[in-house]
């Protein structure tokens, strides 16, 4: 069964200029990803995982090489195009949780439905039943500081999910949890994926990349490997 | 309707954002806060001096010229005026006969430094007036009290007295004037009416004017080596220029100007004010604009400083909002709207601030200075809505200035790496 392909990266390089020297993040790499699929991509700091991350995420863009998302030339874009697949199609999940300090659960996964210009009560009426939906339907009004590492966690995985993305691009979401939380928040992402969604998750850790089914190992800016993962286990 | 959204957003997101360090912002916007104050109190006290300057016109007359052998502008050298012929009453009397275009012509004596005494009450620096019963046609002869005198009394040449506003005030602290006995430069007379408050701050002598009939004055103080003093009166603004060519040409002819000369005579009338007030606009606005522009410079430093802060310590928010899919209209705009809030803001703090002082300015100036306190007439108890809302958009605009800058760098911003700042 072949699924729809949402992302279709060919021949894609980033370069980056540090003084008279050009560092190659990313040499020559080609990547299908289609929809419903649930990819680890993994690597040690260094390997390009990152870069390859914000490419795909579409904060950043690549120095030559072809990337269409869902059959558009991301190329081209401008930076309000990108901007809006950004709030539309991809959803950020970050080890850091990068929540608004100021603002509390709600108003935080508001935030995308903000610059996709919904009104004040519909946001928020989504936004409530988003969070409901990851368990955090007691937590409404707390602020990011009232909340756990894993209560954060969730808030930002509500956040990513309130605009229904065609992806989740989870950058070392467990990073910054104990293990028992990260468990936890890796069950939801095994959830949130036979929902339908379709997840990336960039880690460097090889337990974290077993719970997704297909990984994509990388070194010096290159794909060393791309197989399925044989020990993945719906929970 | 997406738009709207958005600004409401701003609006709120900027509103967050000063009250969330509430001194930071105060002390921020001190520099703007006090270029607009300057602003509302300039416009204030314009306001304030137009209005008197406008009651002024009343006082003299904006429907009047004189013929004077003495002249307002100041501009002739005292020399050559002193030199010039007197003004007979004989040739205001021709120029009454002959005058098509004006209303009236009234001619009048003055003589300064008399004294009134009432009882035990004197007062002095009088200027003592004499013009025919007509007199009460022109603004001075607006009563509170009893009556002008009547052409029959001016022939007869009566000890009969109407005082100016300073004067009844003066003696007759208590009121009722009418029909009281004073002693003027020695001589008895009878007070027949009192004439309405004119002066203001600027024209108080007007009020120590008191009014005798002509031919009183001319038994008394003798029309010799005396210059009259001709009113004319247009009857409206708009016959001036009119009445005033005629008068121009009835006096050469009355004096025997030879043609190729200059006038013998001087054309007073209230527009020599207002070309003096416009001067006097001037200089305070020139002023007033210099400090305002220092302020300004002062404070759009400050808030642009301060939003500069503001985008740093918020580099990781701007990464999130960009990677949530906030374009760069909405960071850029963010970053407008707080610093315009901010400015905004000093500027209702300025209005309230200034309406305060206007207040207590007021009521200050009764307390302290009784004397000048009709002052505080012209002057408006409240800022006008005109101020207000020049007030209101000048720091809108310069919100807009101070937070140019800052905003545009915000928006620039690569969201990978200010996603990385700590």
């Amino acid at each position: 069964m072949e699924s729809k392909t949402v992302i279709d990266i060919e021949n894609i390089s980033k370069i980056y200029e540090m003084g008279t020297q050009q560092v190659f993040a990313l040499r020559d790499v080609s990547l299908k990803i289609g929809e419903n699929e649930y990819v680890a991509l993994m690597g040690p700091s260094g390997s390009g995982k990152s870069t390859l991350m914000n490419i795909l995420g579409c904060l950043d863009t690549p120095t030559d090489g072809k990337y269409l998302f869902k059959d558009e030339n991301v190329k081209e874009m401008t930076d309000n195009d990108l901007a809006e697949i950004r709030n539309r199609e991809i959803g950020f999940v970050f080890q850091t949780f990068n929540l608004l300090p100021r603002a509390n659960a709600v108003k935080n996964v508001e935030l995308p439905l903000v610059y996709s210009g919904m009104s004040p009560s519909k946001r928020e009426e989504l936004a409530e039943q988003t969070l409901i939906n990851v368990g955090l339907g007691d937590r409404m009004d707390h602020k990011p500081n009232e909340l756990s590492g894993g209560q954060r966690q969730r808030v930002a995985i509500a956040r990513a999910l309130v605009t229904n993305p065609a992806i989740i691009l989870a950058d070392e979401p467990t990073g910054n949890l104990d293990t028992k939380t990260g468990d936890e928040i890796m069950i939801l992402f095994n959830k949130l994926w036979q929902n339908g969604n379709t997840i990336i998750l960039v880690t460097h850790e090889e337990e974290v990349a077993m719970h997704a089914k297909r990984i994509i190992r990388m070194r010096d800016g290159l794909i060393e490997s791309d197989t399925e993962n044989p020990h993945f286990k719906v929970k | 309707m997406k738009i709207l959204f958005e600004i409401f957003e701003n609006l709120k997101m900027s509103f967050e954002s000063i009250i969330a360090s509430p001194l930071r912002s105060f002390l921020a916007s001190l520099g703007v806060m006090v270029g607009i104050s300057i602003v509302i109190l300039m416009g204030w006290l314009l306001d304030g001096l137009d209005n008197s300057f406008q009651k002024t016109f009343e006082i003299i007359g904006a429907d009047m010229i004189y013929v004077d052998k003495w002249d307002w502008t100041g501009g002739k050298s005292w020399k050559l005026l002193r030199n010039r012929k007197n003004l007979t009453l004989e040739q205001a009397l021709k120029l009454k006969e002959n005058h098509t275009s004006a209303e009236r012509v009234i001619p009048n004596f003055n003589q300064w430094g008399g004294t009134v005494q009432f009882e035990k009450e004197t007062i002095e620096g009088i200027s003592v007036v004499g013009a025919p019963s007509e007199n009460q046609h022109t603004p001075a002869g607006d009563l509170i009290e009893g009556r002008y005198y009547t052409e029959f009394e001016d022939n007869q040449a009566e000890q009969v007295l109407v005082i100016g506003y300073n004067v009844y005030k003066a003696l007759f602290p208590n009121g009722k004037a009418v029909g009281e006995i004073v002693k003027m430069n020695n001589r008895k007379y009878e007070i027949i009416g009192v004439v309405r408050k004119r002066g203001t701050f600027m024209f108080d002598f007007i009020d120590n004017q008191v009014f005798i009939p002509i031919n009183n004055f001319i038994k008394v103080y003798g029309n010799k080596s005396r210059s009259v003093n001709i009113g004319v009166k247009a009857g409206s603004k708009e016959k001036l220029d009119e009445v005033r060519t005629e008068t121009i040409g009835l006096m050469r002819t009355i004096r025997n100007v030879k043609p190729e000369a200059e006038n013998d005579f001087s054309i007073n009338e209230t527009k020599v004010f207002e070309e003096s007030i416009a001067k006097i606009r001037s200089i305070i606005w020139l002023a007033g604009i210099g400090l305002t522009m220092l302020s300004f410079v002062v404070g759009i430093i400050g808030i642009m400083n301060i939003m500069f802060v503001s985008v740093t310590e918020r580099t990781k928010e701007i990464g999130i909002r960009k990677s949530m899919g906030a374009k760069k209209r909405s960071i850029w705009s963010q970053f407008l709207f707080e610093s315009s809030a901010l400015t905004f803001g000093g500027a209702l703090i300025s209005i309230v601030v200034c309406s305060g002082l206007i207040y207590v300015a007021r009521i200050a100036v009764i307390k302290f200075f009784p004397d000048i306190s009709e002052v505080v007439e012209y002057f408006p108890p409240y800022l006008s809505l005109q101020l207000v809302i020049i007030a209101s958009s000048v720091s809108i605009v310069l919100g807009i200035f101070a937070g140019l800058i800052p905003a545009i760098r915000a928006s620039n911003l690569d969201p990978v790496n200010a996603l990385r700042a700590d």
